[in-house]
């Protein structure tokens, strides 16, 4: 088995144990200082942006939370899809349970934030800029197409930005092949929009629950998912076993971080973005970028009815060159390569057919799941459960059905690894 | 009870109410100073209200304290054009905890747009003298570094009844077609741009065009909002200045006058400035250029001569 970022979480993790990557406790110095450099480059970047770019604050701190998203995101190997895979394949729960915590942590700080932003979740408003988007059948249709998008190309776009700094040949081509997916999604919204969405309900727990009803209705199905993947699944040697107990610059800088951990920091980021920025999201820039190119050739029409009223990730163009979330993307794609090449696992491989044909034709499938479903794994998924959306949910189940069955055909046909 | 008591009851009494009257008169204008309301933070009778144009801005802090108001669902009807209905806005005056004997402080983003917009809407439900704007708004607060909070304060609802609203603080397209037709002898005071109001641009840049036609109201003079304001910290500039500023264009307060923009709300500032600090009579055209540009058979200036949007 080779390192390749086709495999599962756990595969990928086995061969670099086979290959004998993480054996050194230290880092070699060669990589040590070029992972260094980055890092000051990236420092040097937060510093330049606050001198030179409006508003200064924001932009900063955005890029360092991509920073400290990417870091996660790569030493964790937060990847939705091949934790979903590694359970589907070997009953192995780890990263499932990472995703939980991710979720329990950010439910519980959206929940405080609340508190204080809109004390009574009763009335007609709704907490400013949470992703709490319609639920309809346009949704979970959004979730079927991003879920096949995924067990296409092998990741969500979150974990494309990460493999992107670990020089994996088949993000570039997803993340193009996303570019012409937001274009179908805006070509595709109007006829949906009217025949569907405009119907569909914004649906928010609390309203329904009250703060804590919905904290403890969310937590107890968190829990239960839990409890049921603790007994059922099997807990593979794999990062957490008592070995990992060793060097602690090792454990973070070499070692692959307990999913469990890695849930933890995003649920936090997730917090500390939502708090001060915006919710956590990452193809606001992708799909922004999209339309202004699309806008541009005059493909798309001159409205589209309704989506800029919708929370979630804003696709709406922005003039500036420096935007919130552009920084925040590129703070994940060069921190995720800095971590990569610490730990020895910045591994570029040139694309063969396969990896371009997947990587787009997952990517379009990616691209188009987003716009109709408002945003991805980390947009509409974590940062819309986090926030007591019905929508969070509606777009899990469609995307797990998506990749599921995606993965079952693509395998029966010879198509899928 | 002896004299002496009396006496000393009488003197606390007399100090008391010079305490209370000197803090009536800190804030006896239509202005307060940001000083001044970090020092009256704590005081109960002293309600402070956000009106931002930007959703999310209060949430994620504000002035300690203060309640939010949005602009675009509390104090406007959602469904027919028109403001907050008198019932609706006597619910929000009551649970913000506001009544007549209420210092209220009204402040927001984007130099105090719709908080003036807010003290507009305020006035018309008879909620005038003790409501206030906080001089040079959210920008001002900021620029000194003073604290903001994101902690909700509780407060106590109000018994607050509603007046009949204030029609001559309202204009409607009678009032000024009657201007028009020199039926009625107040002036039109539009604060748009020069290029909205000379017909080049029907609506600013980044907002629909939303009227069919390009130009102003016949007769009507501009004045841009902005210039009655200090562009470094967004306070209002001083009574001499502001009144040279629109005795040129040929307000000086000796006709009622009409303020007019695109949908109402920009000049709600300038009406402020006009009726609260100026004292003139002074009436907000709320339908704006959105609804007289769109009236079939009005007669229009439109000195640019664009048709639509070109030539």
């Amino acid at each position: 088995m080779s390192i390749s970022d086709d495999g599962g979480a756990l595969d990928y993790e086995q061969a670099r144990r086979q290959s004998g990557a993480v054996e050194a406790s230290t880092l070699p110095p060669l990589r040590l200082f070029i992972a260094a450099a980055v890092l000051i480059g990236l420092a040097a970047a937060v510093q330049l942006v606050g001198r030179h770019a409006e508003p200064a604050a924001q932009l900063q701190l955005s890029l360092i939370l991509g920073v400290a998203f990417g870091f996660v995101l790569q030493r964790s190997r937060f990847c939705f899809f091949c934790i979903w895979k590694d359970w589907l394949d070997r009953r192995d729960s780890q990263g499932l349970l990472g995703i939980l915590a991710a979720l329990g942590v950010g439910l519980v700080g959206y929940t405080l934030i609340y508190g204080a932003w809109l004390p009574d979740p009763s009335g007609t408003r709704l907490p400013p800029t949470a992703h709490i988007g319609p639920v309809g059948p346009a949704l979970l249709l959004a979730g079927l197409a991003f879920g096949a998008g995924m067990a296409i190309s092998g990741s969500c776009i979150s974990a494309h930005l990460y493999r992107l700094g670990e020089g994996s040949p088949t993000s570039p081509f997803a993340l193009i092949g996303a570019v012409g997916g937001f274009i179908l999604g805006f070509l595709s919204w109007n006829p949906l929009y009217l025949g569907t969405i405009s119907e569909s309900p914004v649906l928010w727990l609390p309203r329904q629950l009250g703060y804590g009803g919905a904290l403890i209705a969310g937590l107890f199905v968190l829990g239960g998912l839990a409890y049921w993947l603790l007994r059922t699944g099997r807990r593979a040697a794999g990062p957490d076993a008592p070995a990992a107990a060793a060097d602690p610059l090792a454990a973070i800088f070499l070692r692959r971080w307990p999913s469990w951990l890695g849930g933890l920091f995003v649920g936090l980021i997730g917090i500390a973005a939502y708090l001060r920025l915006s919710p956590l999201g990452v193809t606001a820039e992708i799909g922004s970028r999209s339309r202004q190119l699309a806008t541009h050739f005059e493909l798309l029409p001159s409205r589209l009815e309704g989506l800029d009223s919708f929370r979630g990730c804003a696709t709406a163009i922005r003039d500036a060159l420096l935007t919130p979330n552009g920084l925040f993307i590129a703070g994940i794609v060069t921190s995720a390569f800095a971590a990569a090449l610490a730990a020895g696992e910045f591994k570029p491989k040139r694309p063969g057919g396969g990896h371009v044909l997947r990587g787009l034709i997952g990517g379009a499938l990616l691209g188009w799941g987003t716009v109709i479903g408002l945003g991805c794994t980390v947009g509409t998924l974590l940062s819309g459960i986090s926030a007591g959306a019905v929508s969070g949910w509606v777009f899990g189940i469609g995307l797990l059905a998506g990749t599921t069955l995606t993965l079952k055909l693509g395998r029966r046909l010879g198509l899928l690894a | 009870m002896s004299v002496i008591s009396l006496l000393r009851r009488g003197a606390l009494a007399l100090a008391a109410g010079l305490l209370a009257s000197t803090a009536a008169f800190a804030q006896s204008g239509p202005l307060v100073t940001t000083e001044w309301l970090e020092k009256n933070l704590s005081d109960p009778k002293v309600r402070i209200v956000e009106v931002s144009v930007e959703p999310g801005v209060y949430e994620r802090g504000h002035i300690p304290g203060a309640q939010n108001v949005v602009w675009h669902t509390d104090l406007v009807e959602t469904v027919s054009r028109d403001i907050a209905s008198p019932e609706k806005f006597q619910a929000l005056a009551r649970k913000l905890g506001v009544d007549k004997d209420t210092t209220v402080v009204l402040y927001g983003d984007s130099n105090n747009w719709f908080a003036a917009w807010g003290a507009w809407v305020f006035d018309i439900y008879g909620l005038r003298d003790n409501v206030k704007l906080l001089d040079g708004g959210r920008k001002k607060w900021e620029l000194e570094k003073r604290p903001v909070a994101t902690n909700p304060v509780a407060v106590k609802a109000s018994a607050f009844t509603v007046a009949e609203p204030n029609r001559k603080l309202r204009a409607r397209l009678t009032d000024v077609v009657a201007t028009v037709e020199k039926k009625s002898d107040a002036r039109i005071l539009d604060i748009r741009s020069p290029d909205e109001f000379s017909g080049k641009i029907i609506a600013p840049a980044g907002f629909q065009e939303l009227a069919l036609r390009a130009g102003h109201i016949p007769g009507s003079v501009n004045v841009a909002w902005a210039r009655a304001v200090n562009q470094a910290d967004g306070t209002i500039k001083p009574v001499e200045e502001l009144k040279k500023l629109y005795a040129e264009a040929g307000i000086d307060g000796s006709k009622p006058v009409i303020t007019t923009c695109r949908i109402g709300e920009r000049s709600s500032h300038t009406w402020f400035i006009l009726s609260r600090v100026l004292g003139y009579q002074v009436a907000n055209y709320d339908g704006s250029w959105t609804e007289y540009g769109n009236v079939v058979g009005l007669p229009i200036s439109n000195p640019a001569g664009t048709v639509w949007t070109g030539k």
